[in-house]
């Protein structure tokens, strides 16, 4: 069977997030980027589990610059066959969704992971507009994925409960939290991932339709205001005059 | 989860300050590069957040025992040491032909910090083992390393080093186990070993202890010792056997109690079997060089330990509120709420003091990798250059951050106030930890022996004089920016007071008072050692400012000005106590000679 895995790159989670003065750019100084974690926890891990139960191959694809090839190698370091990065700057989900669709329109891939979403821009639209490009059946939030012949057994967490649905392959699924247990890459993996296949190609040409204007940061926080306990006259003050809840 | 230690730091001083990638340019690290090193570092820390941080006050509160003839350790090692070897931990800086990996020990040692400060009751495990197969590797024969260093190296089997006995520790030459030829080849050995770090528990299917011996007839004294490879279960065939190697006990300590201690008997009912490794009498100098490794790996702990308590009073100090700033009038303005404790000046001076320490020592501890390294693979002079270098550090690598790491760790505790004293915060454990560290492999007063009466002295002072060239380096790159320049000399000026307390003191070997020469050796430790440190925080600031100026920065604008302040506050706090070390170890009153009259009452 045939996998493929779509994987980007975010900031870590304790990066610390900011932009250049007019808000145009985002501030990398400092940051250290990751695999996005629901790529690779659940939809990478998830797909390796897979291979090893009925074999055939992991292709891992981003789209992005040569600096995404470190996670690139992650990927390959836990245990991904090949990889390809289509080298281009992407603004927008619809972009990299159509560069992904390019791409596998003619691999004949049996399931295409996403991650849910990403840490960074959180969209959830990578795999639905992968899906509607290739128009093959999309399962957004899967937490267990099982295959028999062509026939998957997908789940995921409804309102109350669990949904269950089977649809044949081939499928795009975006992979959430229990989808599959993280894997650790060790240090052989990471020398062998050295010598795996991360082929580069030109974006697929594509007029973007949006680019970003504007960052700006969420308003900060107001500092916590201790009050005496035996003072309860000034915590009645604070709640009326400042925070103005009462 | 809290905060136990900085990647972005580590990562600052391996790749901005030490340049760490020069290594991958020698033809034995050229599979490696900076991206599979961070990948590597990334594992290391998932592990640590995952599997090594979640117990370690499990460790403390239910410690290491001995319970009816076996050693019982925390339950979570069932899972940790196969990881430990599954990740490459053990593996990592050996040679390909023996299972390694070549990895630099710079960024090994890198890897092993990250573990170390998320649980520092762990990587003496695999830290041994690696210790123990690496001896096996350069000294045993063929069979010996085919029998034991490929079960080492995935940490299946665990190691150790026996070398103390009831009646000798620091002197070795003492030593009265017995080595007895048998007509196998072996070795019948019978003894006592005390005080082996990881000797003994459930999680490794066979123990191999590297143990010193005397081959009955050998020479008196350190020249008659030999080194044996004696397994816990020896093999036969496919399968093992009991090797008639004994845990007798356990020794329960005030810290790193999750790290069993044990009490080892060897031979008891005359059936323990240990091979020779090399040659006969050269057991001692064989031992040595794990011993190296086992002192930088000493140092690091302190750098980890004192690094996570750094940590722990920083969150601390930015949650706790308490007290009111003072106003410039003097007095406190009661109208406003409390503040946060980091805001009061005596709070942040142990906090910079803390950091200053923890984050001077991590670079003391890569240097010194660094020159392994660099000796490992360098040519000729330079060669030579690096060992000399690689030399005089291990000991001051040993010593600065177990005995500064102390006073770093008790003043983080106090910034807890009385919170610090109890058991609910960690501060007090990280208190107990860090206590052994000025003991394992050699105690302050055998290193600071090593350092002044032999690497100090060693081939004329060679070591000394290369040491200075480096410092003069980082002076002379720090005098292309105006900021630096008072540090910058500084530095010069506390080289200069070396060079003037060594030409004292090495007077009196001159004249064969050795016992005078070495009397101060410690205070010469806890001098020359700061001295060091100040030349390392210059090169940290002067990274940072290179940074700064250039705009080719890695990390934020605030971290690189963080470097910059803490190299000030340690010229400001530390450095000056130099004068006094000085002015003690170049006093002519002689005070803690031994001499007839005894006064110590």
């Amino acid at each position: 069977m045939k996998f493929l895995v779509c994987v980007s790159k975010t900031p870590e989670t304790t990066a610390k997030i900011a932009f250049s003065g007019d808000g145009s750019q985002f501030e990398t100084s400092g940051v250290n980027y990751i695999m996005n974690p629901y790529d690779e926890w659940y939809a990478l891990v998830r797909a390796l589990e897979l291979k090893e139960l009925h074999g055939g191959s992991v292709t891992i694809i981003n789209v992005g610059p040569a600096s995404n090839d470190a996670v690139i190698r992650k990927g390959l370091a836990i245990g991904a066959d090949n990889a390809l990065r289509v080298n281009a700057e992407p603004n927008s989900s619809l972009y990299i969704a159509k560069q992904i669709a390019e791409h596998a329109k003619t691999e004949n891939y049996d399931v295409i992971f996403c991650g849910k979403e990403s840490i960074d821009y959180n969209g959830s639209e990578v795999g639905a507009m992968v899906a509607e490009l290739l128009d093959l059946p999309f399962i957004s939030f899967a937490n267990h994925l099982d295959l028999e012949g062509n026939l998957a057994t997908v789940s995921r967490d409804i309102e109350g409960g669990i949904e269950v649905a089977e649809v044949e392959t081939p499928i795009v699924v975006s992979a959430a939290k229990g989808m599959a247990e993280q894997r650790i890459p060790n240090m052989r993996g990471i020398m062998m991932a050295k010598r795996k296949p991360l082929s580069v190609v030109e974006p697929f040409d594509f007029a973007d339709l949006s680019v970003p204007v504007h960052f700006q940061l969420p308003p900060e926080k107001g500092g916590c205001v201790y009050v005496d306990g035996e003072n309860m006259d000034e915590l009645v003050r604070l709640l009326h005059q400042e925070a103005k809840v009462i | 989860m809290a905060k136990y230690m900085s990647m972005e730091h580590l990562r600052y001083v391996l790749f901005d300050v030490m340049e760490g990638e020069q290594l991958f340019k020698f033809e034995r690290f050229q599979d490696h590069d900076k991206d599979s090193m961070n990948i590597f570092f990334d594992s290391i820390k998932d592990f640590s957040d995952q599997e090594l941080y979640p117990c370690f006050r499990e460790m403390d509160e239910q410690p290491a025992h001995y319970d009816n003839g076996k050693i019982v350790v925390h339950p979570a090692l069932e899972k940790i040491l196969p990881q430990t070897g599954e990740l490459g931990l053990v593996a990592a800086p050996f040679d390909y032909e023996d299972g390694g990996l070549q990895m630099p020990l710079t960024f090994h040692t890198a890897a092993m910090f990250i573990a170390e400060a998320a649980n520092n009751n762990v990587p003496g495990y695999p830290g041994l083992t690696g210790g123990a197969a690496n001896l096996i590797a350069t000294f045993g024969s063929k069979v010996l390393k085919e029998q034991y260093v490929p079960n080492m190296l995935t940490q299946e089997w665990g190691g150790t080093m026996c070398l103390t006995e009831p009646q000798a520790g620091s002197s070795l030459s003492d030593i009265t186990t017995t080595a007895t030829p048998s007509e196998n080849g072996s070795y019948k050995i019978k003894g006592q070993k005390i005080f082996i770090s990881g000797g003994d528990h459930e999680y490794s299917s066979n123990i191999i202890h590297l143990v010193l011996a005397r081959i009955d007839g050998a020479p008196a004294g350190t020249k008659g010792i030999s080194l044996f490879v004696v397994p816990k279960k020896r093999i036969n065939g496919d399968t093992l056997e009991n090797n008639d190697v004994l845990t007798a006990g356990d020794f329960q300590k005030m810290g790193q109690r999750g790290y069993c201690t044990t009490h080892l008997v060897f031979g008891e009912n005359d059936d323990c079997q240990g091979w020779l490794l090399g040659e006969a009498n050269f057991g001692l100098k064989y031992m040595f060089q794990m011993m190296n490794g086992a002192r930088i790996a000493v140092g690091r702990s302190g750098v980890a330990i004192s690094t996570a308590a750094y940590y722990a009073s920083l969150q601390y100090a930015n949650e706790r509120p308490q007290g009111r700033r003072l106003t410039n009038t003097g007095q406190k303005d009661l109208s406003q709420g409390q503040t946060l404790i980091i805001n009061h000046p005596d709070v942040r001076r142990m906090l910079f003091l803390q950091k200053a320490v923890a984050e001077g020592s991590l670079a003391l501890m890569l240097q010194t990798a660094l020159y392994h390294d660099l000796h490992m693979v360098s040519e000729g002079a330079e060669k030579e250059k690096y060992y000399f270098l690689e030399e005089l550090l291990t000991p001051i690598l040993k010593t600065y951050p177990a005995e500064m790491g102390q006073t770093s760790v008790s003043n983080g505790l106090q910034i807890l106030g009385g919170y610090g004293f109890c058991s609910e915060f960690v501060l007090q454990q990280y208190h107990r930890d860090i206590r052994i560290m000025s003991l394992y492999e050699g105690t302050t007063g055998i290193q600071s022996l090593d350092l002044l009466g032999r690497k100090v002295t060693m081939k004329g002072g060679k070591a000394m004089m290369l040491i200075g060239q480096e410092m003069g380096a980082t002076i002379n790159e720090a005098n292309t920016y105006d900021e630096l320049k008072p540090y910058a000399k500084k530095l010069s000026e506390q080289m200069h007071l070396t060079t003037k307390v060594v030409g004292f003191l090495t007077g009196f070997a001159q004249k064969g008072e050795f016992e005078r020469f070495l009397s101060d050796a410690t205070l010469f430790m806890d001098f020359f050692g700061t001295i060091v440190l100040g030349w390392q925080w210059l090169k940290l600031a002067t990274a940072a400012k290179k940074a700064l100026v250039t705009g080719d920065k890695t990390q934020t604008e605030e971290f690189f000005e963080s470097q910059i302040h803490t190299m000030k506050f340690f010229f400001k706090y530390e450095i000056p106590k130099t004068a006094g070390l000085a002015q003690s170890m170049m006093d002519t009153e002689v005070l803690t000679l031994k001499e007839e009259k005894e006064l110590i009452l």
